[in-house]
């Protein structure tokens, strides 16, 4: 160690340390231009110069190079030092006028002009991109010539093949002297000149060779992206592991191959957007402002490339009109061999374009260019009415071609209207809606595990086993599966790990390990002995915030028995010193100073468990992402705030309290309601994974609205698959089936409910843990188009069921008309049946199978046969089927004149009305729910408008709801076809196993509590409960009668009856008011 | 001009505001120094007592985001 003193003050720093490393290490700021922290120092911009006194003589020195030596006295602020600095700074400015860190350091030493004649160039000279250029193990530029002559250039002023185009030197350039263009025009001979494109921004942003893909990441660490990094190429480099402060670089570890066990294989590599550049008429790959809906989606994203500011990327104007192309690289035989719907495309051009109107203002013009608009998701088809509200214009054509207008950034684009007539208009940014295609190395995946692939390269799957790929213990899920959105892959994901959880059940908890526990100490009573770690967090906290002044700053607060800072709180190493200490010490509360509890309130928490303290004696104060990171620029004012939190998290946790987790046994029985295809899917998987299941069904047999079907969209038969499932069920001796019961009470919570049925009168008590929601829907009766006067008027039910006894009259037709949506997307039914259009064209091209000479008319608004059931539709067009599109202001006629059954409907080609007389009419009737408003009560399960349930979480919680313990599928949820119900009833069997296999439950230790003393029996408490968890305690109790209660194990901690209880008699464990009034209170130093 | 600057008490949902506020670090947004972070659990919690203490306490602003 050498000791010297920095202004004064005595420091030590080790030896063959430089004057700067030590300064640095104690916060004192030299400015310097030409230091970085893995070169070796060269002393070139001189603007590190100090005053060094050697005993003898004072002299002035360049404090990156200077080593330290014991003894010498340096001064880094004296006024010679501040004078030799102006000079410094007036010479590189008269160099170089126009560079604006030069000028803003000629503002702070107070320069207006340099009294120099001044130059125009923008290098000083510094050598930093020399060295780093070096350091990459490249040398591909040098100082070259001399005295005035001098000046960074390749050997010979000739561009070189050894620059990598790394982009190294402009990357430490002070000045911006080098650029990514200067690069690419007179140093290197290299073509790709660019920033390493980000993947997560579409390549509309740069990233780093060490990165973290996006900020939300899991894990979220960086890792280095071995194609790009120099080290790999040259072995030189390595400036990464100079800044790492933990060592955690390793560029010698090399890819391993690690074997797997593995009973099952789920498969789910999702989608490629399609690349529009193969489309030259759409000039996606050579005009800046035609983007893709995925660029879109980053351009709309708050941590997006503009930061959500919405831009036309040429010139980063503001747009005024946008338009969206739908089916790009969908429904396209023609320009490309994608012939299915991709599913999600309509509904997020429609949401992209709220947005953007959102973002923009009322005044920009959304323009959706579309064939058929299919919003069949649930919730969409309002969205959709509501876009068109906000004014997003939809244009019912299919755009051939996109022109650029020269000598502007506008796009002309030239259309036929429903009319038929043409049209031109210009708009500033085209997004393309691009589909979903499956990746070639999918393919190659699949080929490899020899599983077959459908037409347009999806995972071939059926309809009775829609997550089931043709090998037997692989499965599938998301777009692999089909093109899908996020619901419906969520969905997907549940039943597959149902899947095999069913063929891996006896394998269940067979590789489990418990963990040691360890007893905790009673510190009820205790005087508070709070223990503060701050975190420096590497420099992340450290680089800004004043860490060692924070940490004494806290042994000054009241009760605080030790203060301690840690370079990285988290590591493992810090954790288990951290054990030993709060043992040690006999701390009894915790304060982490640090990053967010949001991510590591858990771990921490366990920390405190590890050492005997109940895991709620801590608080976490939030001082890097919402201070270090936020004001980096104000590292004095983030300091104090830092203390103010660090203050308030001591105040509050001085008053917590240990909690307890109240345990829970989850009664190891599963009921479902419902015993059609979805209810039967759900209990045969969960009997499947070795639970007990009941089935209570309202009818006498099993299977629901099935039996009525046909066939199902991929031609499957549905009677012998449906009576194979139900024998299925039978068969199993763990499902118990309760046919013509219903239920007439329930009672209890998750884990343990009591649910009372009854059956043909007599009544029966099930215990269940778990419950599963499957009540179904049924055919709306329609009361147009003359349904019910005339036997040749059926519903698409009707029709399925004379198709199946086939029925001699079907091969007699010879006119045959469908009308879609009948109920369905209208004023009282603002929702898509979603099987609708599917069905119909699937009996229509029956029916043209079995009399190939009749004439088969499909009248429809939009045709929304999502994924490969285009195929469907394309084949019904091949075989003559007939499409009339009508509007909903304008629906069909039906006639019955005697025998005569007429249909009259406005054609949309030749704007005509057109008569067909029908031998058949069938009528495309809606799916409603079977909304049953007292199983909605008994389970606390809310209804939306249209009689549906509704689920946690319309994308991330499809099949279960916000109640725990209680589940939902099928068409209770919405309507849905075969495939889908039976995934969704697997679905709710997965998220109801995720319970029922951990046996017990520790609910939330932060919940709230009564005190029956205080409360006036005002009810508020149980009205606003969005959880049910508080109630009356019964009038036959001993004690408080009629007093509210509150269940910790419904209740989620939210506080809203705290909040609102007029008699304060209930309290939030763990957000107490005392423990706010304490943060509040400690907000200001008094 | 002077050099005051507020103390505004910010209760935040520890669902939403809360983790916007932790992703605006992420991102590495800027703002000024400004507001003293209590999390609750759910802006069901909040109570005007607490605005009103804060004020009371020297607060200059109170913000209630969830």
């Amino acid at each position: 160690m050498i000791t010297f003193k920095l202004n004064g003050k005595k420091v030590q720093g080790e030896e063959g340390q430089y004057i700067l490393q030590v300064a640095e290490k104690y916060g004192v700021e030299i400015p310097t231009l030409c230091h970085h922290k893995a070169l070796e120092p060269a002393g070139m911009c001189r603007l590190c110069t100090v005053e060094l006194f050697d005993g003898r003589r004072t002299r002035f020195v360049t404090a990156c190079n200077y080593p330290i030596w014991e003894g010498m006295e340096v001064k880094t602020d004296s006024e010679a030092v501040h004078q030799g600095r102006k000079l410094i700074v007036e010479l590189l400015l008269a160099r170089c006028p126009e560079v604006p860190l030069l000028q803003k350091l000629a503002e702070d030493y107070g320069i207006e002009k340099p009294r120099f004649k001044t130059e125009d160039d923008t290098c000083i000279l510094c050598g930093l991109c020399v060295r780093m250029c070096e350091k990459m193990g490249n040398s591909a530029i040098a100082l070259t010539g001399r005295g005035v002559e001098m000046k960074v250039d390749t050997p010979f002023h000739i561009q070189t093949d050894i620059c990598m185009a790394c982009g190294a030197c402009a990357s430490v350039c002070p000045t911006g002297h080098i650029t990514l263009e200067k690069i690419r025009q007179e140093i290197t001979r290299k073509q790709n000149v660019e920033l390493i494109p980000s993947e997560y921004d579409m390549g509309l942003k740069g990233r780093k060779p060490v990165y973290v893909p996006y900020a939300q990441a899991v894990p979220n660490t960086p890792a280095i992206d071995r194609d790009v990094c120099i080290h790999f190429k040259t072995g030189g480099c390595k400036v990464c592991t100079q800044f790492c402060g933990v060592n955690a670089i390793d560029h010698s570890q090399e890819d391993e191959v690690v074997e797997l066990e593995v009973g099952s294989i789920i498969l789910s590599p999702g989608f490629k957007p399609f690349d529009p550049s193969r489309f030259d008429t759409y000039n996606y790959a050579k005009h800046p402002n035609v983007i893709t809906s995925m660029e879109m989606e980053r351009i709309l994203s708050a941590s997006g490339p503009t930061g959500g500011h919405l831009v036309r990327l040429s010139d980063h104007k503001e747009p005024k009109k946008i338009a969206w192309f739908q089916c790009v690289g969908s429904r396209d035989l023609n320009r490309c061999d994608n012939a299915y719907c991709s599913s999600v495309c309509c509904m997020y051009a429609i949401k992209e374009a709220v947005i953007a109107k959102e973002h923009a203002g009322d005044d920009l013009d959304c323009a959706i260019f579309f064939m058929d608009m299919r919003t069949h998701g649930k919730d969409f088809e309002r969205f959709y009415n509501n876009a068109q509200g906000k004014g997003v214009r939809f244009v019912r054509s299919r755009v051939h071609s996109i022109d650029p207008i020269h000598g502007s950034d506008e796009l002309a684009v030239r259309y036929v209207t429903e009319q038929g007539e043409i049209e031109t208009e210009t708009f500033d940014m085209i997004v393309l809606s691009i589909g979903l295609e499956i990746a070639p190395e999918v393919m190659a995946l699949a080929d490899k595990l020899g599983i077959e692939l459908t037409d347009g390269n999806f995972c071939k799957t059926t309809s009775f086993e829609p997550v089931e790929t043709s090998r037997k213990g692989i499965f599938v899920c998301g777009a692999f599966q089909g093109p899908k959105d996020i619901p419906q892959s969520v969905i997907d994901s549940s039943a597959a790990a149902a899947s095999a959880g069913e063929i891996l059940a006896a394998a269940r908890d067979t590789c489990t390990r418990q963990p040691e526990v360890v007893p905790e100490t009673n510190v009820v009573g205790e005087r508070p002995r709070i223990g503060v770690f701050v975190c420096r967090c590497g420099i992340n906290i450290a680089g800004v915030v004043d860490v060692p002044a924070v940490r004494d700053y806290a042994a000054s607060l009241p009760y605080v028995e030790y203060v301690t800072d840690n370079l990285y709180s988290c590591s493992q190493d810090t954790q288990e010193v951290m054990t030993q200490i709060i043992r040690g010490k006999k701390l009894n509360r915790v304060v982490v100073a640090a990053c967010t509890p949001k991510t590591h309130e858990p771990l921490f928490q366990e920390t405190l468990t590890n050492a005997g303290l109940n895991k709620y004696l801590f608080e976490m104060c939030n001082i890097r992402n919402q201070d270090s990171w936020v004001h980096k620029n104000n590292p004095e004012l983030a300091t104090e705030k830092a203390k103010d939190l660090v203050r308030m998290a001591v105040s509050k946790v001085a008053l917590m309290q240990p909690l307890e987790e109240a345990e829970l046994e989850i009664k190891q029985v599963a009921m479902v309601i419902g015993g059609g295809i979805a209810g039967m899917a759900a209990a045969r998987s969960l009997a499947k994974q070795g639970y007990q299941t009941h089935i209570v069904e309202r009818s006498d047999r099993l299977g629901g609205q099935a039996h009525r079907l046909f066939r199902t969209s991929d031609g499957q038969e549905v009677a012998g698959n449906l009576k194979a499932m139900i024998k299925e069920i039978g068969d199993d001796p763990l499902i118990t089936v309760h046919l013509k019961s219903e239920i007439k009470q329930v009672e209890g919570f998750v884990g343990n409910f009591k649910t009372e049925i009854v059956k043909e009168g007599k009544s029966e008590e099930l215990e269940h843990g778990v419950a599963v929601i499957a009540t179904g829907g049924a055919p709306l009766s329609p009361d147009e188009y003359c349904y019910g006067d005339d036997p040749r008027i059926l519903s698409t039910l009707e029709l399925d069921e004379k198709l199946m006894a086939d029925d001699p009259e079907l091969r007699k037709l010879e006119s045959a008309v469908f009308i879609q949506c009948v109920g369905s997307r209208d004023d009282q039914r603002p929702y898509c049946s979603r099987v609708c259009c599917t069905h119909s064209i699937e009996n229509a091209i029956e029916l043209k199978e079995r009399n190939p000479d009749a004439d088969v008319y499909i009248l429809y608004r939009d045709i929304r046969t999502y994924g490969e059931r285009e195929y469907l539709y394309k084949q019904a067009r091949e075989k003559g089927i007939i499409f009339i599109r009508y509007r909903l202001d304008a629906k069909p006629r039906v006639e019955l004149d005697g025998k005569d059954l007429t249909v009259t409907v406005t054609d949309h080609v030749l704007q005509q009305p057109v008569q067909i007389r029908a031998d058949l009419l069938t009528l495309a009737t809606a799916i409603i729910p079977n909304k049953d408003e007292a199983l909605a009560q008994f389970f606390k399960v809310p209804l939306n408008d249209d009689g549906f349930f509704v689920e946690k979480h319309a994308k991330l919680g499809p099949s279960e709801f916000a109640t725990d313990g209680v589940f939902l599928c099928g068409l209770a949820h919405y309507p849905k076809p075969i495939d889908e119900s039976i995934v969704q009833g697997r679905a709710a069997a997965s998220r109801a196993i995720t319970l029922l296999a951990r046996k017990k439950i520790h609910t939330s230790g932060q919940v709230a509590e009564t005190d029956p003393m205080l409360c006036s029996s005002c009810g508020v408490c149980i009205s606003i409960c969005p959880y049910s968890a508080p109630s009356f305690i019964p009038e036959d109790a001993r004690m408080f009668a009629g007093k509210a209660q509150i269940n910790p194990v419904l209740c989620k901690g939210c506080g809203l009856c705290v909040a609102s209880c007029r008699s304060g008699a209930i309290h939030l464990k763990g957000f107490d008011n005392d423990q706010i009034f304490a943060q509040i209170f400690a907000v200001n130093q008094d | 001009m002077t050099d005051w600057e507020p103390k505004i008490v910010s209760f935040l949902c520890n669902w939403c505001s809360y983790g916007a506020a932790d992703l605006a670090g992420v991102s590495r947004m800027e703002y000024p120094p400004n507001i003293r972070v209590v999390r609750i659990p759910c802006t069901g919690r909040m109570s005007p007592k607490f605005a009103l203490a804060a004020l009371r306490e020297g607060a200059d602003a109170v913000w209630v985001s969830g």
